[in-house]
């Protein structure tokens, strides 16, 4: 193997490594909760990056599916004890399950549109999804909100067991990310991004691929709305449906780097991070949000496709020169 | 034997343009059919036809001795009907080896298999081979000219072992050196016993590659024959010059 064959699987590693071992150093509350939140965002832009990035499908309604998820989890537990507290974590592959059967028809309907028209037919379903959330009050409580049980967890580590769920997503969204990327399912979905009639004309199996991008992506944005609710204890619908979720998902992904595996999750850590600590420095007032916007403007200016693809392009650029200086 | 190619009465309009007026038109197996025509003559939707990227009025095809008529371009290209664009439309973000694996096809139990698997390098490198574009394999085929670009899509294609290509405009916008080699490509493919179908502009490559000639006016064929023939008939020139 050569060494640039080992570089994936080490940044993987040390990436992970760095991640996991944050908690010991006993960080205070406000940091754990900012990396939990962080992490949140890194899961559900990589999971938007499979639609968004790799099938070229800019869905604008994700947090419908957030939403879902979050109510999926409350309303599940209305019903059920938490005893250990670990149990609405063990539900979570079966929301993931359940929330891509329910993107199945959305994606078959709203994929026949595709680009800025499929943005704003899948914004409309996040209005949809939101109203149904504030009317349906037998079932979610309306504007009172619906709670589920707080975690029994000790107050000093409480936030750690949703970190480590999430980090382990992280995992597995990142994994699918790469197991897509490697297989020929990826390379279908580029082709499908690239030119999609032309890509159907000589039998890519369009359909199929863009399907299934829809619905692990939509799946996984589930599960991490299930342990957002968990987290949070008490959901509104404003908070489970916002439309600045699906803003801010976006806009990492588009930070980061579309269709790679790392762009999402570094977009996911800058933008938050950058967030949450202006929202602290900055204070109450929304003036923190201006200087979100300008480390966004900046690194677009800079870096207009994201910060992966304009580093790849630069190592591309000095290999191939050294392989024509070679030659 | 049935011709490979039949296309029979197509007619074809957008709102009050008709495109095609009952046009027809017959390719015989092994034969470089050329297809000319002046500019908007319909030569390129009667492509959309016969390949199922559009949906004829009225009219049949018959491809192969069946009846393909509105039949999905993916079945044609996989049942050996393929085509290239008057824009080459290639996979940029693809690299050349990657835009001839997804041209050639696989069943979807391979959907998860491998990005380029052995097999994919061994089907693929042959073409690559035969269309010097092995030293090029791992570029995107967006940092491709666009004459390589249209070579690549005219390579891509034959990965599904066609035997019938239809070419749009193999030449157009290309310089004289790689219409040198597309012009070899294609005469070897044909050699080979591939048909192939081709509109075009340059005469001079029509000239020397095709026979028959179609010659296509407003929607009609008003004229089939050798190239020498075609060249002198007056309807043919009328249409060209307008009288």
């Amino acid at each position: 193997m050569s060494t640039r064959q080992w570089i994936g699987p080490t940044r993987a590693v040390v990436f992970f490594a760095v991640i996991a071992s944050l908690p010991v150093f006993g960080l205070a509350h406000w940091a754990m909760n900012m990396l939990v939140f962080t992490l949140m965002f890194a899961v559900m832009s990589s999971a938007w990056n499979l639609l968004g990035g790799f099938a070229g499908y800019p869905s604008l309604g994700h947090v419908a599916f957030f939403g879902i998820g979050a109510y999926a989890e409350v309303l599940w537990f209305q019903h059920h004890a938490i005893v250990s507290g670990y149990e609405p974590f063990w539900i979570l592959p079966l929301i993931g399950i359940g929330v891509a059967v329910v993107g199945l028809p959305v994606a078959a309907l709203s994929m026949r549109t595709r680009a800025d028209v499929f943005a704003i037919v899948t914004i409309t379903l996040l209005f949809v999804v939101q109203t149904l959330a504030f009317n349906l009050r037998g079932l979610t409580g309306g504007a009172q909100g619906a709670s589920i049980a707080t975690a029994p967890f000790p107050a000093a580590t409480y936030e750690q067991p949703f970190y480590y769920v999430l980090l382990l997503l992280l995992a597995l969204a990142m994994g699918l990310t790469w197991a897509g990327m490697r297989s020929k399912v990826g390379l279908s979905l580029v082709a499908v991004r690239a030119d999609e009639d032309k890509a159907a004309g000589i039998g890519v199996r369009v359909q199929t691929v863009k399907l299934l991008a829809f619905c692990v992506s939509v799946g996984l944005t589930g599960m991490v709305g299930a342990i957002w609710a968990y987290y949070e204890s008490f959901i509104y619908p404003q908070f489970a449906v916002d439309p600045l979720i699906t803003v801010a998902i976006v806009l990492m992904t588009f930070l980061g780097g579309r269709a790679t595996l790392w762009g999402p999750v570094l977009g996911a850590f800058i933008l938050e991070l950058a967030q949450q600590y202006l929202a602290y420095s900055l204070g109450g007032s929304e003036f923190y949000l201006i200087a979100y916007a300008l480390v966004f403007l900046v690194v677009m200016l800079v870096m207009p496709r994201g910060i992966v693809p304009s580093i790849q392009d630069r190592l591309r650029q000095r290999r191939r020169r050294r392989v024509v200086d070679a030659t | 034997m049935t011709p490979l190619l039949e296309v029979d009465g197509v007619s074809k309009a957008f709102g009050a343009v008709h495109a095609l007026q009952n046009a027809s038109l017959t390719v015989e197996r092994g034969s470089i059919t050329a297809l000319i025509g002046p500019n908007g003559s319909g030569k390129t939707t009667l492509f959309n036809v016969i390949t199922g990227y559009l949906k004829a009025d009225t009219g049949r095809v018959r491809f192969d001795g069946h009846d393909v008529t509105g039949v999905k371009p993916a079945y044609l290209y996989r049942h050996g009907l393929c085509r290239t664009f008057q824009q080459a439309r290639v996979f940029g973000e693809l690299t050349v080896l990657e835009n001839l694996v997804v041209a050639g096809g696989f069943p979807l139990a391979q959907l998860f298999g491998r990005r380029i698997g052995r097999s994919d390098r061994n089907r693929a490198g042959a073409l690559l081979d035969e269309f010097t574009l092995t030293r090029v394999a791992d570029l995107y085929a967006s940092e491709l000219s666009y004459g390589q670009r249209k070579l690549l899509e005219f390579a891509a294609v034959l990965m599904s072992e066609p035997k019938l290509v239809l070419l749009d405009e193999p030449t157009a916008g290309v310089n004289p050196v790689l219409i040198e080699t597309m012009a070899k490509h294609i005469t070897r493919r044909h050699a080979d016993g591939t048909t192939f179908l081709i509109v075009e502009h340059d005469m001079n490559f029509v000239m020397r590659l095709c026979d028959p000639v179609v010659v296509l006016d407003q929607g009609q064929e008003i004229c089939v024959g050798p190239p020498a023939v075609v060249q002198d008939d007056p309807a043919v020139l009328d249409a060209y010059l307008g009288a």
